[in-house]
Parts: C-alpha cells; structure tokens; sequence
C-alpha cells in the first residue's frame, strides 16, 4: 500500500522542494509588488524583454505557443482590470489577422478542402493560422506593456539603451505636441462649425478644403508656439542631447532580465521540439 | 500599410532595418548640422512629426492583405522639412503607433521603408519634378498622391516577398489590387489635402523654402486629367474584371487575330517586344507617340 513512498523517492522529493521554494517565492514577490506599488519589473527590462519575446514570437514555426503567450495576456489584463481597454486595441490587429487566414487558405498551397461550395487550402490555413497567432500574441503584448508603462518611462529607456538624442528629443517633442494638436484641432473644428463650416450639404472639395485649413492654421500656430516655448526651455538650462538621467541596473533587475531571457530560449527550444 | 509583429519572416525584418536605419542615419546627420545652425529646427521637425503621427494614426483595415489603409503625410512633410528629416519623423512615429497595436515593434523597418522612404522619397521627386512647370498646389497634391500609391506598393510588394516567396508577382498583383478600393480614394484625398495644406502654409514665416511654381496651362491640365481619368476606368474595370473570375491574361491574342491575321510570329516588332520586355515596349511607344503628337500639336490643332 505505501509502495508509492517506499520505492521511488525522486519524484517525490522534486515536488516537495519545488512547490515549498515557490511558496516561499511568491510570497517574497506579493510582498515586492505591494512595496513597489505595482512596478514589479524595472521598466529598462520590461521593454528589452517584450522586444525580445516579440522577436521570438516570429521565430515560432507552431500556433501553441503564440496563442499560450495570447491567453496569458488576456488573464493579466483580466487581474489588472484593464480587459476592456486590450480587448478594444486589439481588435484591429484580430481583424487583420484574419484576413491573412481567409487569404492564404483561399489562395495558398496543394492540399484542398472542399468545404461547401467553397475550396479551400489546407497549407494556406495552416500557415494562415500561425500568422494570425503571431500577430495577437505580439499585439497583446504591445498593448500590456503600454497598459503598464508610461510613454517618459519609454523615452527614458530608449536614452538609456544609448538611442540617438537627437531622436529622443524629436520623440519626447512629438508625443507631447500629437496631444495638444488634436486638442487644439477639436477646438479648431467647433469653432469653425459653429460659423457654418464643415456643413453636411458641402462636397468632398470644401470639406476637404475645411480639414487642410485647419490642419494649415494649426501648423502655423502651433509652430509660433512652439519655438517660442523652445527658446523658454534653452533659456533655462535645458540642453538638446543630454544623457539618461537613469542609474545603472540593479543586481535584483539583472537576474530577472537574465531570467526571463532564459524563459525565452526554453520557449524557442520547446517550439523547435514540438 | 502598417504591417503587424509576427507577420514577416526574420531574414526581411533585419533586411527592412538595415536599409531603414542607413536612411534613419542620414537623416539625422542632416538634421544634427541643421540644429546647430538653427535651433528652433528640432520644434519644428517635432511639430511636423506630430502631424505625421496624427494622420497615419487614422486608418482603414483593408481585406485582402491583412494591413490597413491610410494617409500617410509623408509626402507633405518631405515638402516643409525635406525628405532624410522625413524619414526620421516616420521612424518616430511608427514607433508610437506600435504601442496601440497599429504596426509593430519589429515591423517598423519594414513600415519605415515603404512610408517613410519610398513613399517620402517619391512624393518629393514629383513635386519637384512639377514645382516649376506647375502651381504649387498641384505639384504638392500630385506629391501626395503618388506617395500615397507608392507606399502601397512597396507594402503590397514586402508582403508578397516575405509570405509567398514562391509566387512574389502574383500575390503582389492579389494584395496592390487589395488596396485599391481604401486606397484609391484615400489618395486622392491625400492629393486634396496635401494640396491645400501646402497652398495655406506657404509664404508663411519659417516656410520659405517651399517655392509658388507656376501657373499651369490648359493643355496640360487637360493631359493630366485625361491621363488620370484612363488610369482609373483601365484600374476599375481590371479590377472587377478580376473579381469577376478573370484570368488576367489580356487579349493580345485575340487583338493580334483580328487586326493582323497575317503577320509573321518572327517579325520585327514580335521579336523586339519578346527582347525588351512588353512592359518597356509598351512605355517606348507610349513615350514616342507622346513626344511626337505633344511636340506637333499646334500645327495638328491649325490644319485640323
């Protein structure tokens, strides 16, 4: 009766150890992210991971891993009662996606799949699949990291990971800007309806002509604006090109990323073998 | 355009990126030179860069090709800051677009050369090809348009390359056609919009570097209609010609039949097309029918 504790101890020892050091794991992180208020991975990690995932989510030859990586992204966007604002974002990906599928099993391969009066592909669905795996599972992954990470932590990661100043500049000017002009862009636009603009009876020529010419004076004034607030910034010590304000990584931070790099070649080789 | 992560192959990532970043560089050693003498340069190319992002944030999925439609503000932005400091903006905003899921991460070389390179480099070679012989509007509308096609083009032809390599020319041919009936429209609002835009900005402070043209006259505004107004009963009607199950093959045959029963398969002209390709046969007819008829057409006006 006690054979299964009396033969082989191996198996038995493996899950004591296992599941014990990872109770003990998980409380040590709860107890890491309540401290940290959410901000369990450092932001530098977090980006370099997602891209590397991102870039191994391509090099996958089967649908099962994208499509696990998918579902994992559902379930944290559930825990972090973000579901609504991923599952809106990532319904333009699902439907382009699945144009690729209806395309290439229309299209694609050898072997055919007589479905009604419709002929299909069996390769072209196969690798239309795959495809569309791949596109949600790097969409998904897109939109966590946004849904986590602010666009200065983006900024700052992408100075520190030694991008050209000139472009961080250019992007930290661009994002700011692309908010204010659409701001301004619907003031512009209310105010040019309320003085009989962009009126239903007009044709494609002056509606066209209402959208240039406020995306015109929106142009030019913005341009005012921002040279003058440019020259405001220069004047107080700020400086084009300047270096990551960012320290160097932490040991914790370094064996997370090197972690999760490991995570990714598990991945790969489980791919491969499958 | 903007193609997704996970739909191209690794070897046409790195490639798109090599060619991306060696323009990305250019650009911004060009833009570098240009703060240093000027800096309220970086606001303006930020500003402009912000327009870009706007406008090709704005898009349609497009059934067929697995992308989406949308106006690309390239070739508008080429003629305010020039085409290298374009092709940075594009970078940029690609880049920003990838995080609400429109593009992706490993994609924005591809997304770079076909928006930012051959749709900015292609709209800024017809508007200075037209911006002397031209309006400004017009040169800067016809801009817009062909850097809007472009760019289709060059996306329908990244798709084709890394999803079916085996068959490249037809699936280009399956997803350019794909784009027609968003794209079509959306570029010729583009022509609208860019048209307007660069009419109201121009003469302004800080935009002196985009020139008035020249009127256009009449003759060519009726050329130019003619040609576009051909160009889109041929596109429409091929178009459901080939939703109507056609094999595309054209009917060389039949016309060849018909109008010369007779003539030898060996003859000259069958053995020149056969030589040089038809596509250049074609464009050297096309070119010297042209020349001859544009060049005697007062004295073919008077004796008519």
């Amino acid at each position: 009766m006690l054979e299964w504790l009396t033969t082989d101890p191996l198996n038995g020892i493996i899950i004591t150890i296992t599941f014990f050091i990872s109770i003990i794991i998980g409380k040590y992180l709860r107890m890491k992210r309540t401290a940290n208020k959410g901000k369990l991975i450092e932001p530098r990690i977090k980006i370099l991971f997602v891209f590397l995932l991102i870039i191994s989510i391509t090099l996958m030859g089967h649908w099962y891993l994208p499509i696990l990586i998918c579902v994992i992204c559902i379930l944290i966007s559930l825990r972090s009662n973000t579901f609504a604002d991923y599952s809106r974002k990532l319904i333009f990906p699902v439907i382009l996606s699945f144009f690729i599928i209806l395309i290439q099993g229309l299209t694609y391969g050898i072997n055919k799949i007589n479905y009604w009066v419709i002929t299909l592909y069996y390769e072209g669905l196969d690798f239309g699949f795959l495809i569309f795996a791949r596109v949600i599972a790097a969409a998904s992954l897109m939109i966590l990291l946004l849904s986590d990470t602010s666009e200065n932590e983006i900024i700052e990661t992408m100075r520190w990971y030694r991008v050209p100043g000139t472009m961080i500049d250019i992007s930290s000017l661009m994002s700011r800007y692309a908010k204010s002009f659409l701001k301004e862009a619907r003031k512009i636009k209310l105010a040019q309806e309320s003085r009989c603009g962009f009126s239903k009876r007009s044709g494609f020529r002056e509606k066209m002509y209402d959208v240039a010419s406020i995306t015109g004076a929106l142009i030019m004034r913005a341009q005012m604006r921002a040279e003058i607030v440019y020259k405001a910034m220069l004047s107080r010590g700020w400086k084009h090109d300047q270096g990551s304000l960012a320290g160097p990584l932490k040991r914790k931070d370094l064996l997370m990323g090197f972690v999760f790099s490991m995570g990714i070649i598990i991945l790969l080789g489980i791919d491969r073998v499958l | 355009m903007h193609i997704s992560d996970g739909i191209l192959e690794p070897e046409w990532i790195f490639l798109w990126y090599a060619i991306s970043i060696f323009f990305i560089g250019l650009g911004l050693r060009i833009i570098n030179k240009r703060i240093k003498n000027e800096p309220v340069y970086l606001p303006r190319l930020s500003l402009i860069g912000a327009v870009v992002l706007v406008i090709s944030v704005l898009h349609i999925p497009v059934p067929v090709t697995g992308s989406s439609s949308h106006p690309v503000g390239t070739p508008m932005a080429s003629i305010i800051i020039g085409p290298f400091a374009t092709v940075v903006i594009s970078a940029i905003a690609l880049f920003f677009q990838a995080f609400v899921a429109h593009g992706g991460l490993t994609t924005i070389g591809a997304n770079t050369f076909s928006m930012g390179i051959a749709g900015t480099f292609g709209g800024y070679f017809i508007y200075r090809l037209l911006k002397n012989i031209s309006p400004l509007w017009f040169s800067a509308g016809m801009a817009g348009l062909a850097g809007s096609i472009l760019t289709y083009l060059v996306t329908a032809l990244q798709l084709a390359l890394s999803l079916n390599p085996g068959h490249v020319m037809y699936y280009w041919k399956l997803y350019s056609l794909g784009f027609i009936p968003t794209q079509l429209p959306l570029a010729f609002a583009e022509f609208a919009f860019t048209a307007y835009v660069i009419k109201y900005i121009s003469g302004t402070k800080g935009m002196e570097n985009i020139s008035s043209g020249r009127p256009i006259d009449r003759f060519t505004i009726t050329a130019l209609l003619l040609m576009v107004s051909i160009i889109l009963i041929i596109t429409i009607a091929a178009y459901a010609g080939y939703l109507g199950g056609s094999n595309m093959d054209g009917i060389d045959s039949k016309v060849e039949a018909m109008a010369a029963p007779g003539a030898s398969p060996a003859g000259i002209g069958n053995k020149l097309m056969a030589h040089i390709g038809e596509p250049l046969g074609f464009a050297l007819i096309g070119i010297t029918g042209g020349l001859f008829t544009g060049y005697f057409w007062i004295e073919l006006r008077r004796k008519s």
